[in-house]
């Protein structure tokens, strides 16, 4: 094993444990963080199995492949972080809104109530 | 008094950000005509209620800013809990004529239609300033290409619905882009419109406040995202 190796590899360690830690009961997650981890360990220790993937769907090296899906990934990514934030705000929108109905101030008769 | 029938009063919502300088003078012009006034205070930097303390009207104010769409929503849903019977959205800027209330209200007191929108194009007395007309009728072709209706004016402030077509109009965009969500609205719940006349009245003031040519880039990316990300 050479030095780049040992670096990749504990950083999928720590990353794993580190959503292992805050985990919370969706068995899929679990499932795919694991084989993502195990899979991404697989390829740091043989990376000319990148190249053998590769050829295979026409790329020509394992490196360009994985640069490919990266940014197909981090796309994937934005869009849910997009859609989370999306239901964020209306959450603060509601929350907000509430409190203003509920603090109305002012010095208007109720016409409704005639 | 604007409207006799006291089962279903008119409740005005006048949306306002930073407009402490103009909000007194719209609200003065608002109040002889007997309606209840809502003042939705979207977190301007100075609380607008104490400026308005004097004033028979309702002040709602959000926690921080969430732009103009929000505020309308909020509006809205004060007045339906206060058994509105009509609502009317009016601009704090100054641009709109309280007399124009009268004529939106018409249509929907007579049963012609569920939504007034004010319209100024329709109207010849309008002095618009050439560049926002531009903008304006390219607003239009938007409006349009997401909504499938085809009005006169597309982003205009002041209208008037009543209690029911208010309550089938949810809307979601906080920003600017609820216009067009408006209009959409109308075309998939079905309800009865009619664009009327209006006049706009512009000063250096009103023009300041509204939008720039970014900020229709804004609005229009708003729509795409809202239709992306339902």
């Amino acid at each position: 094993m050479n030095g780049i190796q040992v670096l990749l590899i504990s950083g999928v360690v720590v990353i794993f444990t580190y959503y292992v830690s805050r985990f919370r009961n969706a068995l899929i997650d679990l499932a795919a963080l694991v084989i993502f981890a195990g899979l991404g360990i697989f390829f740091i220790l043989f990376p000319d199995y990148t190249n053998v993937v590769a050829k295979k769907l026409g790329v020509g090296r394992g490196a360009d492949l994985l640069f490919y899906s990266c940014i197909l990934f981090f796309l994937f990514i934005i869009l849910k972080l997009f859609a989370r934030l999306k239901r964020l705000e209306d959450k603060i929108t509601e929350l907000v809104r509430q409190h203003a109905i509920k603090n109305a101030s002012g010095n208007q008769k109720d016409q409704a109530a005639d | 008094m604007l409207h006799p029938d006291k089962s279903k009063p008119v409740f005005i919502i006048i949306p306002a950000y930073n407009e402490e300088k103009m909000i007194r003078d719209v609200l003065k012009g608002l109040i002889p005509l007997g309606c209840q006034l809502i003042v939705v205070d979207d977190g301007s930097a100075t609380p607008l209620q104490p400026l308005l303390f004097d004033l028979p009207v309702t002040v709602l104010r959000h926690a921080i800013n969430l732009g103009q769409g929000a505020a309308l929503q909020t509006g809205f849903e004060y007045a339906l809990s206060k058994q509105a019977g009509y609502i009317v959205t009016f601009d704090a800027d100054g641009q709109h004529l309280p007399a124009d209330i009268e004529k939106l209200l018409i249509p929907l007191t007579n049963g012609e239609s569920e939504i007034a929108l004010g319209s100024r194009f329709l109207s010849a007395g309008s002095n618009i300033p050439s560049g926002r007309k531009r903008l304006l009728r390219i607003a239009r072709l938007v409006n349009y290409f997401f909504t499938g209706l085809l009005l006169s004016d597309a982003h205009n402030g002041i209208r008037a619905m009543t209690a029911d077509a208010a309550a089938k109009i949810q809307l979601r965009q906080a920003g600017m882009a609820h216009a067009t969500e408006i209009v959409a609205a109308i075309r998939k719940k079905r309800l009865r419109y009619k664009e009327v006349p209006v006049n706009i009245h512009y000063s250096s003031y009103s023009k300041a406040k509204g939008q720039s040519a970014w900020g229709s880039f804004r609005i229009f990316f708003d729509i795409l995202l809202n239709k992306i990300f339902k």
